[in-house]
C-alpha cells in the first residue's frame, strides 16, 4: 500500500457488471493499471470490449441496470471507491478527474450559452464569481484554438470540431490532474482530428496533465501515448510503454489488432481477426481470445495470470 | 484615422440593415400566421354553426315550436272562439309567419349562416333561443360573462393544483426511477380512465349522502350567508368534491406522463455531462432539465389555461356548479345554438391566440428557435 501514493492513478480489481433481460453483462471485469502524473495511456480495443464502460465506472457516471460496481481506484492517494456520492462529486468530479465525453454534438446543453456551460465547473468547484470563471473561460478556450468571442454563442452554432474543443476546454477549467478522453475524436475529419491531438499534446506539455485516451483509432491515438493499454472483452490484456509496444506488441490479440491498422502505398492487405469477441454475458473460462487465437494450446483453457516482461505486462500463457 | 472611423460605421450600418430585415422578417411571418388561423378559426366557426343547427334541423324544432304556442294562444283567445274556423286559421297562419319572420326564420338557412358567421366573428353572439341569465337576460354575452367566474374558480383551482403538483412530483419520481413511489403511481395510472363524473357520484356518495359532511352541489349555501368571510368558507365547502372529483380523475395519469418525460430528459447526454462536472442535483434539474424542456411546458400550461374556458360539462352537471360547462351542457340539450356558438367562438380566438403567441415564446426560450427563419 505504501506505493499507492507515488502514482497519481492506481486501479485495482475494477468491475463494472450491467443487469440486462439476458443476464449480467460483465462490460468491466477486473481491471487493474497505474497511472503516473504528466502521462497519457491510451486504452485501445474493438468495439463492444468495455472500453467505454470502464470511462464510466471510473467517472462513477453509472446507468440505472448496474448490477455490480466495485474495486479499488486511488486518485493521488485516495481509494475514491470509498467515497459517497456528495463527497465524490466535491472531490472527485472536475476536481481530481474531468471528462471528454465521446459525442461532444449532444454532451453539451443546447439552451445554454457555451461560455456559460465551461464557466460552470469553475464556478461550483473553485468557488468564483461568474466573471473570474470567465477570465479562467477565455483562457481556456486561447488553449484549445476558441476564438473568445465563441462565448456567446449556443452549441448549434458551433461546428463538430469546435464544439469538441469547447468540451476540451470545458474539462480543463479546473485544472484537473486527469482527464478521460473518451473517443474525442471519432466523429471528426482527419484534419480536425490531427488538430485536436496537437492541442492534447501541447495541453500535456504545457500544464502537466494527464490523460486516458479511450479509443479504436489507433494511427491518430499513437501520437499521444506514453503507454498503452489494450483492452480485450472486458479485461486489460496488455499493458506497456508505447515506445516499447508499437514496435513489438506481445499479446497475440495486440499483434492481430496492429496488423489490422492500413498502411499507405504497400501491396499487403490489412489483417481481420476472424470471429467476434465472446459475448460479455456469459464470457469462456480460460483466457477470452482464445477461440480467435491462433497460438491456442491446452494452458489456454485456464485463466492466465498478468506475466511481468520488463516494465510490460501481458496476461497470455504464452509469455509465462 | 480615416480608416479607423470607417470600420465601425460600416459595422453599424451592417447592424442595422440585419436588424431592419429581422424586423420585416417578423413582421411578415406574423401577417402570414395571423391570416392562416384567422382562416382555421373561420372555417371552426362554420362548422359550428352547421352543427349546432343540425344543417337546419333545429328551425324545424322552432318552428314546431312556434306553431304549437301560436295555436294555443288562438285556441285560448275568447274573441278568436267565435270566428269561423276558415278565418281562425288563417289568422293563426298568420300569427306564425309574422312570428317566424321576428326570428329571421324566413331568410333561407345558408344565409342565416353566413350572416350569423360574420356576426359570431365580430363577437356579436346575439340573444339565446331558451336560456337565461339569472339576471333575465337573454344576451349571449351576458349569460356567458355571469357564468365564467364560477367556472374560473372551479377549473383554476383543479387544473394549477394538477399542472404544478404533476410536474414537481413527476421530477422527483424520475430522481428515483424505480422506487415504490415510481411503481404505484404507473399501477394507479389506469385510474384516470374513470372520468370525473364518475369520481364526482361517488365522492358524493361517500361524503354528503353517508357522512353528511360535504354538501351534494351547487355553489354557495341557499341563503347565501351575509358576510365575506362565511361565505368564501360556505364556497370553499362546495369547492372540495368537484376538485377532488377533476383532480382525481388525472392525477396519476398527469404525473406518470411527466415522470416519463422528464425521464427521457434526463437520460440526454448534456444531462450525463452535467453530473460528470459535479453541479449540485438541484442545478442539474434547473438547468439541464427544466430549462430544454421549457417549450413543452410553457406549450402544456398555456392550453391548460385556456381549456378552463370550456369548464368541465358534466362535472359541473354531476355537482349543480353554476359554471360555463354545466351552460353549454343545458344549451346543446335545448338546442341553444347562439349559446354554443357564442362559448366556441371566444375558444377558438382564445386558442388561436394561444398558438400565435406561443411562436414567440418558443423563440425567447429556445434559442435554436428563430421567428420565420
Amino acid at each position: 500500500m505504501n506505493t499507492v501514493p507515488e502514482k497519481l492513478l492506481h486501479i485495482e480489481n475494477l468491475v463494472l457488471h450491467f443487469k440486462t433481460a439476458g443476464g449480467s453483462v460483465q462490460a468491466v471485469d477486473g481491471v487493474d493499471f497505474d497511472l503516473d502524473s504528466n502521462r497519457a495511456v491510451v486504452i485501445l480495443g474493438e468495439s463492444g470490449c468495455g472500453k467505454t464502460s470502464l470511462s464510466k465506472a471510473l467517472l462513477r457516471l453509472l446507468p440505472r441496470n448496474v448490477d455490480k460496481y466495485s474495486g479499488k481506484v486511488f486518485l493521488q492517494g485516495t481509494d475514491v471507491m470509498t467515497l459517497d456520492n456528495e463527497e465524490y462529486r466535491q472531490n472527485v468530479r472536475w476536481v481530481g478527474m474531468s471528462l471528454v465525453p465521446q459525442a461532444a454534438m449532444n454532451s453539451l446543453n443546447p439552451v445554454l450559452k457555451v461560455g456559460d456551460q465551461v464557466a460552470e465547473p469553475a464556478m461550483v468547484h473553485l468557488g468564483l464569481s461568474k466573471a473570474e470563471a470567465y477570465v479562467l473561460v477565455y483562457k481556456m478556450f486561447q488553449h484549445v484554438g476558441v476564438p473568445a468571442d465563441f462565448v456567446e454563442r449556443y452549441p448549434f452554432e458551433l461546428s463538430g470540431g469546435m464544439r469538441q474543443r469547447v468540451a476540451l476546454a470545458m474539462a480543463l477549467v479546473t485544472s484537473p490532474s486527469l482527464i478521460v478522453l473518451d473517443e474525442p475524436t471519432s466523429a471528426l475529419d482527419l484534419l480536425t482530428q490531427a488538430n485536436i491531438m496537437n492541442v492534447l499534446k501541447r495541453i500535456k506539455h504545457e500544464l502537466g496533465t494527464s490523460f486516458i485516451l479511450i479509443t479504436h483509432d489507433i494511427a491518430t491515438s499513437s501520437e499521444l501515448a506514453d503507454e498503452v493499454a489494450i483492452m480485450y472483452a472486458g479485461q486489460i490484456v496488455e499493458t506497456g510503454d508505447a515506445r516499447d509496444f508499437f514496435p513489438a506488441p506481445l499479446h497475440p490479440y495486440s499483434q492481430m489488432l496492429m496488423a489490422s491498422v492500413p498502411r499507405l502505398r504497400t501491396d499487403s492487405d490489412p489483417m481481420f481477426i476472424t470471429g467476434q469477441p465472446p459475448s460479455l454475458m456469459n464470457p469462456p473460462k480460460g483466457c477470452r481470445f482464445a477461440s480467435r487465437c491462433p497460438y491456442r494450446f491446452e494452458k489456454c483453457s485456464e485463466e492466465p495470470p498478468v506475466f511481468q516482461k520488463g516494465n510490460r505486462k501481458v496476461k497470455c500463457w504464452l509469455h509465462e | 484615422m480615416s480608416v479607423t472611423a470607417q470600420v465601425p460605421v460600416e459595422k453599424l450600418t451592417v447592424k442595422k440593415s440585419i436588424a431592419n430585415s429581422s424586423v420585416l422578417r417578423v413582421l411578415r411571418f406574423s401577417l402570414k400566421r395571423l391570416l392562416t388561423l384567422f382562416v382555421t378559426v373561420v372555417i371552426g366557426i362554420y362548422l359550428t354553426i352547421l352543427i349546432a343547427n343540425m344543417g337546419g334541423f333545429v328551425d324545424e324544432i322552432i318552428k314546431g315550436q312556434i306553431r304549437d304556442t301560436v295555436t294555443q294562444r288562438v285556441a285560448n283567445n275568447p274573441n278568436a272562439l267565435q270566428m269561423e274556423p276558415e278565418l281562425r286559421k288563417k289568422l293563426i297562419e298568420d300569427q306564425i309567419a309574422l312570428e317566424e319572420k321576428r326570428r329571421g326564420l324566413n331568410t333561407p338557412i345558408a344565409v342565416r349562416n353566413f350572416r350569423y358567421l360574420s356576426n359570431a366573428l365580430q363577437l356579436d353572439l346575439g340573444r339565446a333561443i331558451n336560456l337565461t341569465s339569472d339576471s333575465g337576460s337573454k344576451q349571449v354575452r351576458l349569460i356567458l360573462l355571469e357564468r365564467l367566474p364560477a367556472t374560473l374558480l372551479l377549473m383554476g383551482t383543479s387544473q394549477l393544483f394538477l399542472f404544478f403538483s404533476s410536474i414537481f412530483i413527476a421530477l422527483s419520481l424520475s430522481r428515483k426511477y424505480g422506487s415504490f413511489w415510481d411503481k404505484l403511481v404507473i399501477a394507479l395510472s389506469p385510474t384516470s380512465a374513470v372520468p370525473p363524473w364518475f369520481y364526482g357520484i361517488f365522492l358524493i356518495l361517500i361524503f354528503s349522502a353517508a357522512l353528511k359532511i360535504l354538501p351534494f352541489g351547487g355553489m354557495v349555501d341557499s341563503p347565501p350567508p351575509p358576510n365575506t368571510f362565511d361565505y368564501s368558507m360556505s364556497v370553499l365547502k362546495h369547492l372540495t368534491l368537484p376538485c377532488l372529483a377533476l383532480i382525481l380523475s388525472s392525477f396519476f395519469l398527469s404525473v406518470y406522463n411527466y415522470r416519463t418525460f422528464f425521464l427521457i430528459y434526463s437520460s440526454e447526454d448534456y444531462v450525463d455531462m452535467a453530473k460528470a462536472k459535479g453541479l449540485p442535483a438541484r442545478d442539474i434539474e434547473r438547468t439541464y432539465i427544466l430549462r430544454p424542456t421549457l417549450p413543452t411546458i410553457i406549450t402544456n400550461f398555456s392550453l391548460l389555461i385556456i381549456t378552463l374556458w370550456t369548464g368541465a360539462l358534466f362535472t359541473e352537471t354531476v355537482f349543480l356548479w353554476p359554471g360555463l360547462g354545466r351552460t353549454l351542457f343545458q344549451a346543446i340539450g335545448q338546442y341553444d345554438t347562439p349559446i354554443i356558438v357564442g362559448s366556441s367562438i371566444i375558444f377558438a380566438y382564445m386558442l388561436a391566440m394561444t398558438v400565435f403567441l406561443l411562436d414567440f415564446v418558443y423563440a425567447l426560450v429556445d434559442p435554436r428557435v428563430k421567428i420565420g427563419g
